[in-house]
């Protein structure tokens, strides 16, 4: 942090702590399975994005519209070009980026996690305030043995999700947390 | 039906009905709603016999429907459930069990309290998510009062409910004729009279069209005429200058006529209206903090908004409100004394927070500018450069607005411009937090925190903190789950001095 050093006010309370605090990365990685996962859902993706485009630049091709300008139409195919360009580290770059910043972690009483890859999140919830606990595994999970855990408390900004877990992992965690849940339930949501 | 039943020292309520002076309201209310077809069938039927035929028909069923669902319509407290009978010929129950209520809202519309009657709105989390109630329409005041009391007052076991118990509670706040004079400087009540003028200028242009079959072409050309016409123009608009804030200052004034706000039966109680009496009670247990609201001029004005932060309630927006509009002074004394009180300084966010709320406030218009610049006419693109230019001291005014703080065990966030809201949350109704970090944020050493809350908003973010300072401050806030997740590097760069604060 930048400390302001024109502020004439003393020592904070805070600086009793030796050093600065930082969030040390959750200590378990997702299975590698999840880079399988992440390109063929983003690739997916892509394509659904660029498939309209290409579409359109197929009939303006064929039709040459005259409320066009011949600019355009000279050029159209360059549309899908660009989508297709922009749309390629989502697929090439992404997913292993996003294994390399994926990572969980469940302690005695948080459920940790880090996720993202250009912008990143870590999340914080508290096992006493989680409400539910789902595993969802989608057709492309089930195919690669994985699954997702999703964890729930009242709040949106509270709430979890760990991606590209093994399923059997994931299941195993889910029980446990439901049950500790139980156990350390606290009454405000 | 009486106001005093059978067991008032109980908590039952026997199958009863509802007040029988509603079937003196509800014939009158829907005779208001089909009068005027009512009138225009006897009319353009000229009297003729079908034409009255239907009128009658209108008539009866204005009275008789509202009469057979008096009678089909019972309600009942037992066994800690509120039941609600209704249906002649498909019967339907509704049970709310009583520990679901979270809220009992009574209102009282001008006619209802013509005839000492009130509604009662029942709130209730239903097994999952979603929202289920009940309505009461409508039983006496007194009835409604102790029903209340009855609902909200389950957990303590005092057997002892007097029916339309007394407004004992201390008033925390109560709104101040002056005050009304703010309501122009709020969005919502100013932009009133304009809906209100819409929908007037709306409906002429429907009356017009009928009446005198005024065709899309006539009506241009008049309405052309008069734009032509500044002997025409210029009064209209200096009535409009003066009539605006004044209708904004009416329309303030008849939704929150006399409103207060007192401590009762362990909730916080809003009572408002001129015409239609609108009472909201807050279960205190749900309370999990307050937040202050202030758009721009009211911020000007000093003035402000007070809302609680509270779980699991529908229409928060209107139904949350502790204090519709006050001095910012005002606001602050009486979140103090109903809700919690947090004093602290916000400690500001590092400089670093200004370049990018700077950044953001001016960099899409001016990237705008130059995209119309180089294939629009220049005016937009000056137009863009404008609103470039008024990013910058919009941006300086969010940084300045950024701030956190922490007092015991209450958290402060603050944040925005246009409409600054600072969020103060009880630390132990924190459910999580989660850190943001874009690329941008990371490149400077910046993190949002963003505090989990199952209330109110659900999160409530501290925009561009110091990385080490979003860690540290989610350790203090909540040690016990979050320290053991820190590591501490040893400080680097000058001794830390303490960061400054903001107002």
């Amino acid at each position: 942090m930048a400390t302001d050093s024109s502020n004439p006010a003393g020592p904070h309370l805070d600086s009793l702590t030796v050093g600065t605090a930082q969030f040390r990365p959750p200590a378990r990685r997702v299975a590698r399975g999840a880079i399988a996962l992440w390109t063929v859902e983003n690739l997916i993706g892509v394509a659904f994005a660029v498939a309209p485009v290409a579409a359109f630049a197929w009939l303006v091709d064929a039709t040459d519209p005259a409320w066009l300008p011949g600019f355009v139409v000279e050029h159209v195919w360059w549309a899908p070009l660009l989508a297709l360009v922009l749309g390629a580290p989502a697929v090439l770059v992404a997913p292993t980026w996003r294994f390399a910043v994926h990572r969980w972690e469940v302690t005695a009483d948080v459920v940790y996690t880090r996720s993202g890859w250009f912008d990143r999140e870590w999340r914080l919830v508290p096992i006493s305030r989680i409400q539910t606990v789902d595993t969802t595994r989608g057709l492309l999970e089930r195919m690669l043995g994985l699954a997702t855990l999703d964890i729930r408390t009242a709040s949106h900004a509270g709430s979890s999700k760990v991606e590209g877990l093994p399923a059997g992992v994931a299941a195993a965690i889910a029980h446990d947390l439901a049950r500790r849940a139980g156990a350390l339930r606290d009454d405000a949501t | 039906m009486t106001d005093d039943p059978q067991h008032p020292a109980s908590e039952t309520v026997a199958p009863q009905h509802l007040s029988p002076r509603v079937l003196a309201i509800h014939p009158l209310r829907s005779l208001r709603t089909f009068a005027i077809p009512l009138i225009g069938v006897v009319i353009l039927g000229q009297g003729s016999s079908s034409s009255l035929v239907a009128a009658a028909v209108g008539v009866v069923f204005a009275v008789v429907i509202p009469l057979l669902r008096w009678v089909t319509f019972t309600y009942s407290i037992r066994d800690d459930r509120l039941q609600i009978h209704q249906g002649l010929v498909s019967r339907s129950t509704r049970t709310i069990p009583l520990d679901r209520v979270r809220g009992v809202d009574v209102s009282a519309p001008l006619l209802h309290r013509l005839f000492g009657l009130a509604v009662v709105h029942v709130e209730a989390a239903a097994g999952g998510e979603a929202q289920d109630e009940g309505t009461l329409d409508a039983v006496t005041a007194a009835e409604a009062e102790r029903l209340r009391a009855l609902m909200l007052r389950r957990r303590q076991a005092t057997g002892d409910v007097q029916p339309a118990e007394p407004r004992t509670g201390p008033a925390y706040a109560r709104l101040r004729r002056r005050w009304f004079l703010y309501a122009p400087l709020s969005a919502t009540y100013l932009l009133a009279p304009l809906a209100l003028l819409a929908s007037v200028v709306g409906f002429a242009v429907e009356i017009a069209g009928q009446v005198n079959g005024v065709d899309e072409e006539r009506a241009r050309r008049i309405v052309e005429g008069v734009l032509g016409a500044p002997e025409v123009v210029v009064p209209v608009l200096a009535a409009f200058v003066v009539a605006v804030p004044a209708v904004s200052v009416l329309a303030f004034a008849v939704i929150n006529w006399d409103f207060t706000l007192r401590g009762r039966d362990g909730s916080l109680v809003t009572e408002r209206g001129l015409f239609t009496r609108r009472s909201v009670s807050l279960e205190r247990r749900r309370i999990r903090g307050w937040e202050l609201v202030e758009g721009l001029l009211e911020r000007l004005a000093k003035a402000g908004r007070l809302r609680a932060v509270i779980t699991g309630l529908a229409g928060e927006a209107t139904r949350a409100q502790l204090l519709p509009l006050a001095p910012r002074s005002e606001i602050l004394a009486t979140a103090a004394r109903a809700v919690a009180p947090f004093e602290a300084a916000l400690t500001a966010h590092p400089p670093a927070a200004r370049t990018r709320r700077l950044f953001r406030a001016c960099l899409p218009w001016a990237v705008g500018a130059v995209v119309a610049w180089l294939v629009a006419p220049w005016p937009l693109a000056v137009a863009f450069l404008v609103l470039a230019a008024l990013g910058v001291p919009l941006g300086l005014d969010r940084y300045r607005s950024l701030g956190h703080a922490r007092e015991g065990a209450r958290v402060a966030v603050r944040s925005g411009s246009l409409r600054r809201r600072q969020a103060v949350i009880e630390g132990r109704a924190v459910v999580g937090w989660t850190v943001k970090q874009t690329w941008f944020q990371r490149r400077v050493g910046l993190a949002t925190l963003v505090v989990g809350v199952g209330a109110g908003r659900g999160g409530y973010s501290a925009i561009d903190m110091s990385e080490e300072g979003a860690a540290e401050f989610a350790g203090h806030v909540t040690p016990g789950w979050v320290e053991p997740l820190l590591v501490r590097a040893p400080r680097r760069g000058t001794a830390a001095t303490d960061p400054p604060t903001v107002s």
